[in-house]
């Protein structure tokens, strides 16, 4: 593909490190895998809170690990965004990495949602409370989401041609 | 030991592994090891972080199901490990990185058994002795993950 925003792209110097230094790119792969770690543990944990598991923490216990959560999703997108400004065309041009972001995006907006509507009745859930029926629906689409987003991602050397 | 690696790469199993360009075969037990990681030092460091301080309103006990996690995330990974190791054996089997991976591997499992003990006693206290298992917990599963992902990139060190 040669978009004005692949030619862009590869022109800059961020891309040249990228793709030039040896070091680099396995780099923000390691990172990016330690971030999916942290990320998946503590929105995974969340989840299952919002699933009614783990009932004997109460939902603000699980909450006070987030910003770790949020570290993970930091790092990820730092370094995803070092990748595609990387190689651009071998993410625009990849079914995989479409179904990643629409994925990442059902996440977020699911999160988003969750966080502007219900964190005040979410933090109300003590110690052995059931959660409603709407945070068992909420919790269950963050985790598939999540699990779509590792799924897609790692699926883009195979179905596109990702390295 | 050589010679069983070969055996192990030849089997009808591992070729197909290996050469099958099918969605099911190296992708998917790629993706499934995937999973398994971030099941198992995700619940890990979550447990790690807790001890460290983090996540204060936490009962060390309250974090006992945890352990269900990381045992299915180790195991997940054990069984896609091996098909893994299996589709190139003799080539993943002599690589330095991978030996480093799996010695890891074996302490971090070792910490986790001292840290199941530990979560599961009777008056489950963190004590200095918890503070350190957490802090090495953490590190030797980033660590792994690195190993593993490094793999990929074998000229980068060893000069392979």
């Amino acid at each position: 593909m040669s978009h004005w925003i692949v030619t862009t792209l590869k022109a800059t110097s961020v891309s040249h490190f990228m793709t030039g230094s040896m070091w680099a790119w396995p780099l923000c792969e390691t990172l990016h895998f330690v971030g999916l770690a942290l990320l998946i543990g503590v929105v995974g944990m969340l989840d299952l809170r919002l699933l009614g598991r783990l009932r004997h923490l109460s939902y603000a216990a699980v909450h006070s690990l987030i910003p770790w959560g949020i570290l993970g999703f930091v790092i990820n997108l730092v370094t995803g965004v070092l990748f595609f400004v990387g190689a651009p065309d071998q993410y625009l041009d990849n079914v995989a990495w479409w179904y990643k972001l629409a994925f990442l995006a059902i996440a977020g907006l699911n999160v988003l949602y969750f966080e502007t509507t219900q964190a005040r009745r979410a933090l109300a859930i003590g110690p052995g409370d059931d959660t409603p029926r709407a945070f068992k629906v909420i919790g269950a689409i963050s985790v598939l989401s999540w699990f779509m987003v590792l799924y897609w991602g790692r699926m883009l050397p195979f179905i596109g041609t990702a390295f | 030991m050589t010679d069983f690696f070969a055996a192990l790469e030849n089997l009808p199993f591992s070729i197909w592994l290996r050469e099958s360009n099918s969605i099911w075969a190296y992708p998917t037990m790629l993706t499934l090891h995937t999973i398994g990681l971030a099941l198992l030092v995700g619940a890990s460091a979550a447990l790690d972080l807790k001890v460290l301080g983090w996540g204060q309103a936490i009962a060390l006990t309250d974090l006992r199901p945890m352990f269900r996690w990381m045992w299915i995330g180790f195991w997940v990974n054990a069984l896609s490990g091996v098909v893994l190791l299996a589709a190139d054996a003799t080539t993943k089997a002599a690589a330095p990185m991978f030996l480093i991976k799996l010695g890891l591997i074996a302490v971090g499992v070792v910490i986790m058994a001292a840290q199941r003990r530990a979560v599961f006693a009777p008056a489950a206290a963190i004590t200095r002795s918890a503070r350190v298992l957490a802090a090495a917990s953490l590190t030797v599963w980033f660590v792994a993950i690195a190993a593993g992902r490094l793999m990929a990139y074998p000229g980068l060190f060893f000069g392979l």
